[in-house]
Formats: C-alpha cells, sequence, structure tokens
C-alpha cells in the first residue's frame, strides 16, 4: 500500500532576486514497511525534499509545484495549521544532530510528553505510561525519562528521537542522516532498531543519507539525487548491481569500501552546478564522460528503463559503465 | 610507496592523563583522571602512511596532538627524527614543527576568513622568517598552490576563503603545510567534511604529494574503509590503548582482537546484497575514568576469561609485524 507519494515536486529558494531550483521535478512512492533511500551530495536536494514534505523548509523555501500525497491526501496545498496537526500524527522526522534536536534545558520526557499531549489530549499519566513503554521498546531505560538532555550520550539521543517520532502511531518516518553523527557500532544498533519498529508499526521509511554503504544496507529502494533531480530510482541491488547513470556508477566508484580488491578509486572532476542558473539539457552533462551534443541541448525524461528502474539519461541502457 | 626500515617518529609508553576537578565543594582531594591516552609504543617509518583508527573518545585526537607536544604528555617519550620532543626548548620545538604539520578535519575554522589565500600559504614562511624576499616568497607560495593543483594559482591566490569550497580549501590547508617542506604530516580527519567524490579526491591528492614531496603521514581517522586507502599500517585504539597494529590489508581481513573483529564487522560496505555476519558490542564506551583492573575491553567483551579479568594484556606479536593486546 503506497503511503507516500511525491509527484513532480519542484521547491525553489528565492535568494533577494534570483531563484535557486533546489528541487526540480522529484517523483517517488513508498510503501508500508518500505524504506526509499535518498543518496547524493550536499547540495543535490535530497534534504529541501524531505523539508518540503514536512513542510519545514526556511522562511525563503516554497514549493512552487508538484504532490505531496500523504495516504492519498495531498499535502501541498494544506495550511499552516492543517500542517501542525499532520506532523508527528502522520509523519515525524528524525534529524540528523539530536544533541541539538532536544531542548536542553527541559527534560526529555517532557519533550516527548509534550508532543502526545498537544496532539492526542490525552491526560499526562497516559502520556507518562506511553512514553515509557517507547522508551522500553526504543531500548533505553523508562527510569531514564526525565533525564536531561546532556545526560545521555549520542546514540542514547538518537534512540530517545525515535521514541518521540513515534509517540503519536505516525505512517511515516523520514530519517534525515540519522546516524551520521555516530561511531559504527551505534550506527548499525539504531538502524536495525529501526528496521524492527518499522516492521512492527507498519511504518514508511524515507532515509536521507549520503553514504551509500548505509544505503546499500539498509533500504529496499534507492533514489539517487543530483542538481535537484532524481537521476536514478530502484531497487537497491538494480542501483548497485545493474546502475544505469553514469552519475550513479561515478558516485559508487568514489566510495571505499572493506570488501573486495582495494583499487585507486576514482573521483568525478568538476563539482556540481550551481543551481541559480543550472546547465542546460541535463544537469549532469558537463562532468559527464559519455555526453553528446544532445545532452546540453535536451533535459532528458526519467523514463522506466527495466521494470521499476528508472532513469534520466538519453542513453540509459546504451552505456558501458564498467559495472559487472 | 617505498617505506624505508628507518624509523622516523617512535612513540614510548606515551600517557596522558586529564585530571578532573570535583567541583569547588569537593574537599577530599582524591584527583581523578581522565585517562586519555594510557601507555602507547609505536613507531612510524619513513615514507610509511600510518592511520590511527578508533571510535569518538579512544584517544586519537589526544594522540596526535601530545605527539606534537601541543599538550604536555603525563609521562613516555616521543622521538622524531633522533631527537626527543619534550627534552627541546620553546626555540627548538618551533624549528622542529617545520617538519611536523598539522591537517585539520575542519579547514573553514584553520583558515582566517580576512586573509587572501596567497598570505595564509605564506604566513608559516614569514612567520619563521624563511624567505624575507618578496618576489620568492610569492614564487613560493603560488608553486605550493600549483602542487596540490589549485590551477590557475595566481587566481586562487588572490581569493579569499569563502571564494572556495570545502575541497579547495581542504587544499589550501595542505598547502600551507607543504610549502615549509615538512617531513612528517599528522592529518586528522582530513576528508570527514567532505563528499564521497571530493573525499576522493583529496585522499588521491594527499597519496601522490607523498611521492613527490618523500612525505611520512599519520592518518587519524573513524572510517576503517577510508583508512583502507590512505594507509599501509594501522592502529586500532580503545579507551586510551592500542588494541592492535599491523599492516593494514591484516587488519582488516584477519583481525585478531576481538574488538577489531567487531569493529570491521560493523562497517557498512556499498554493496546491497554482501551478506555479512556482524558481532555486537554490547553497551556502549564507557569514559576513561576509573578503570575496572584487568583488559578494559573484558566488560564488552564475547570471548573474555579469568585472566582478562586481573591484568592488562600487553601487545603480542601474532603474526609478522601484526600485534593484539589480547590473551586469546
Amino acid at each position: 500500500m503506497v503511503v507516500l507519494e511525491v509527484d513532480n515536486l519542484v521547491t525553489k529558494y528565492k535568494l533577494g532576486k534570483r531563484t535557486v531550483h533546489a528541487v526540480d521535478g522529484v517523483s517517488f512512492k513508498i510503501d508500508a514497511k518500505e524504506t526509499l533511500g535518498l543518496a547524493g551530495e550536499s547540495g543535490c536536494g535530497k534534504t529541501t525534499t524531505a523539508y518540503s514534505i514536512m513542510r519545514i523548509l526556511p522562511e525563503n523555501g516554497f514549493v512552487d509545484s508538484g504532490r505531496i500525497l500523504l495516504d492519498g491526501d495531498d499535502l501541498v496545498p494544506k495550511t499552516e495549521d492543517e500542517m501542525r496537526d499532520i506532523r508527528w500524527r502522520y509523519a515525524s522526522i528524525v534529524f540528523q544532530y539530536a544533541m541539538n534536536a532536544f531542548n536542553p534545558v527541559l527534560r526529555i520526557g517532557k519533550q516527548i510528553i509534550e508532543v502526545m499531549r498537544e496532539k492526542d489530549n490525552m491526560t499526562k499519566e497516559e502520556a507518562v505510561k506511553i512514553a515509557s513503554d517507547l522508551f522500553d521498546e526504543v531500548g533505553l531505560e523508562p527510569g531514564r525519562l526525565m533525564d536531561f538532555p546532556h545526560e545521555f550520550s549520542g546514540g542514547m539521543l538518537q534512540r530517545a528521537i525515535i521514541a518521540q517520532a513515534l509517540a503519536c502511531d505516525p505512517r511515516l518516518i523520514i530519517a534525515d542522516e540519522p546516524v551520521t553523527a555516530l561511531d559504527v557500532v551505534v550506527q548499525n544498533k539504531i538502524l536495525d532498531l529501526l528496521r524492527k519498529l518499522q516492521d512492527k508499526y507498519n511504518l514508511a521509511v524515507l532515509f536521507i543519507t549520503h553514504d551509500l554503504s548505509v544505503v546499500a544496507e539498509n533500504c529496499d529502494s534507492v533514489g539517487i539525487m543530483y542538481a535537484g533531480n532524481l537521476v536514478e530510482k530502484g531497487s537497491a541491488t538494480a542501483i548497485y548491481k545493474e546502475t544505469l547513470h553514469p552519475y550513479t556508477s561515478k558516485l559508487i566508484g568514489a566510495f571505499p569500501s572493506i570488501i573486495g580488491p582495494k583499487k585507486r578509486l576514482e573521483f568525478i572532476p568538476g563539482s556540481p552546478p550551481n543551481l541559480v542558473k543550472p546547465p542546460s539539457g541535463c544537469k549532469f552533462h558537463p562532468r559527464c564522460p559519455f555526453a553528446q551534443d544532445i545532452c546540453s541541448t535536451e533535459v532528458p525524461e526519467f523514463r522506466e528503463i527495466k521494470s521499476e528502474h528508472f532513469v534520466r539519461c538519453h542513453f540509459a541502457g546504451e552505456l558501458d559503465l564498467g559495472v559487472e | 610507496m617505498n617505506t624505508s626500515t628507518k624509523p622516523i617518529l617512535k612513540v614510548e609508553n606515551l600517557r596522558k592523563w586529564f585530571s578532573v576537578r570535583q567541583g569547588i565543594f569537593s574537599f577530599r582531594n582524591e584527583d581523578k583522571y581522565v585517562k586519555a591516552v594510557d601507555g602507547v609504543s609505536f613507531e612510524v617509518f619513513e615514507g610509511g602512511s600510518m592511520c590511527i583508527v578508533g571510535e569518538s573518545g579512544c584517544g586519537k585526537t589526544t594522540l596526535a596532538r601530545t605527539i606534537l607536544r601541543l599538550v604536555e604528555p603525563t609521562t613516555g617519550t616521543v622521538i622524531f627524527q633522533d631527537r626527543s620532543i619534550y627534552d627541546l626548548t620553546r626555540e627548538e620545538l618551533g624549528k622542529l614543527r617545520l617538519e611536523m604539520q598539522m591537517i585539520f578535519q575542519n579547514p573553514f575554522e584553520v583558515l582566517d576568513p580576512r586573509l587572501r589565500i596567497e598570505e595564509l600559504i605564506g604566513e608559516g614562511l614569514v612567520i619563521h622568517k624563511l624567505e624575507e624576499d618578496e618576489n620568492r616568497l610569492r614564487q613560493r607560495v603560488l608553486q605550493s598552490l600549483e602542487d596540490v593543483r589549485l590551477i590557475p594559482a595566481e587566481d586562487f591566490a588572490r581569493r579569499y576563503t569563502h571564494e572556495l569550497s570545502g575541497g579547495q580549501l581542504q587544499r589550501v590547508a595542505i598547502a600551507r603545510s607543504l610549502i615549509l617542506k615538512p617531513k612528517l604530516i599528522i592529518a586528522d580527519e582530513p576528508v570527514s567534511m567532505l563528499d564521497a567524490s571530493i573525499r576522493t579526491e583529496i585522499m588521491n591528492l594527499m597519496d601522490d604529494l607523498q611521492e613527490e614531496h618523500d612525505l611520512t603521514y599519520i592518518f587519524i581517522t573513524h572510517d576503517l574503509a577510508q583508512a583502507r586507502y590512505i594507509g599501509d599500517f594501522c592502529i586500532v585504539m580503545y579507551l586510551g590503548r592500542i588494541a592492535e597494529m599491523g599492516p593494514m590489508e591484516d587488519i582488516i581481513m584477519n583481525p585478531v582482537h576481538p574488538y577489531t573483529k567487531a569493529l570491521v564487522s560493523n562497517i557498512p560496505v556499498p554493496d546491497p546484497d554482501a551478506k555479512r555476519d556482524r558481532i555486537d558490542i554490547p553497551g556502549e564506551t564507557p569514559t576513561p575514568i576509573d578503570l575496572p583492573p584487568g583488559c578494559r575491553f573484558k566488560p564488552r567483551c564475547q570471548e573474555h576469561g579469568v585472566k582478562c579479568e586481573d591484568e592488562e594484556p600487553e601487545l603480542v606479536e601474532v603474526s609478522p609485524g601484526h600485534w593484539a593486546a589480547c590473551y586469546f
């Protein structure tokens, strides 16, 4: 069952008289119990996509066009008051820096309970009961519910944030680099926890990260973003083993791995384009080794090349990208 | 890489304990210490690149700072090119620091935003009065920019830090060290802030520079996958001590210490079909205050026996050049 459907989303930022095309026609769907990983380099628009869904963009950012359907209900035309009602109850977000997500002078439990009482009008006792159960569920001692944020380690705070995100029983969780600031061992514990809770509560998860290794191990399907476009989307195996877009293959080639033979890693020459004045045609063409004339004149469409495997490239399927 | 057999740096039994004040109302004068670095010995060979790997709080950064004598050690010696660093006077140390440079994680914090790139790069030469002739100074700055492939150099020299990207700034930081003709560069998470592609670009650049300028590297990183591509020798630290050290591929392919085994098994790989067995480490890394006697990894170790309770294991050579501090 489709929980979230994003259809041709365009999000822009105003910078004085100029406009930045941060997200430029992104479409994807996420089912219940499915995890979609959205990966790409800094500035590719992955976080802006997430913030557009939650409508927590900075003041100069706005959704220009497109639809965001949560359980079939379009979020784009909703008023701010209606969005307030949707956040936490239908869609929650888990941020990268757990230490900044909590107010440092309020007890953690209080901040979790606050959300529930605001949303669901429950008594304090009920809320405390649910919060304690959630703490237990995410692997924290319920006895520490009333600790202050500084008394928790980074991993514990990330667990507490997840407990808070689950407090109102949402349908969708957006995890924006949820484990990037953590050590690998703790990282895996948090990811395992997220997966377990996802199964139990039937959640759809939108997982945003720059780390292709974490995506490979934790997502069912993967979308690769470049300069505001989704350039390739498919099952994790399709993306890594049957790569069709030159950018995806270059990005994967730049990632170190501790398995397989050690070879000198390749990087992508040049840098991502300025999104105030993006290149014409395919935005990747100035850096693409396969670029032809058509690439600089015509914008490639996001086409389904194989079943459920979408690519935005004129020559998708015709290039030899050197994938096994 | 042509690693010689001559150690350029020798660290012996280095300890750095930070005392923890108990607050003004504590009348009992029992000093407590955070044992950030607690008895570390190793050698770095000329032309080698050594990686110090470990999780947050394992003491890797403190170790680097103590080696450079940015902080004074509690006990121990560091010998750099046959001279003991802790016996030098201030002036001698200043001179020696030219040969041991450090590169930090965040170039935005290192480089003064009010100076031009050429001033930033030439700063070391000016401060140490190594180049008084202005024309020659400028030539050397431009050369240094070209060394780190910031071309056209004249163009970059005139700019300010806000006009450069993160990857370019890290190159400036490298150029700034390189111009002093160092022998040893200690790089503390030099690429952690950067995107994958730029990260690879900088790593490859540092690899090339090592050959071109006969450098020895010490890399400090939390990321073992990255370490594999930049280092030939690896030290894994846990709570201020070396858990295991040896040739890089040996550590990754055949780890011996239970901590290294778990660490390696937990590193994600960019392959959705790679089914790897993960070894869990229960609990979280404790703070290194009042550690129990015996092996410091014992409380979280899956394989511990009786012997681990009483005595801290010493490093033992398990295969040529590969050492581990574990009884099993």
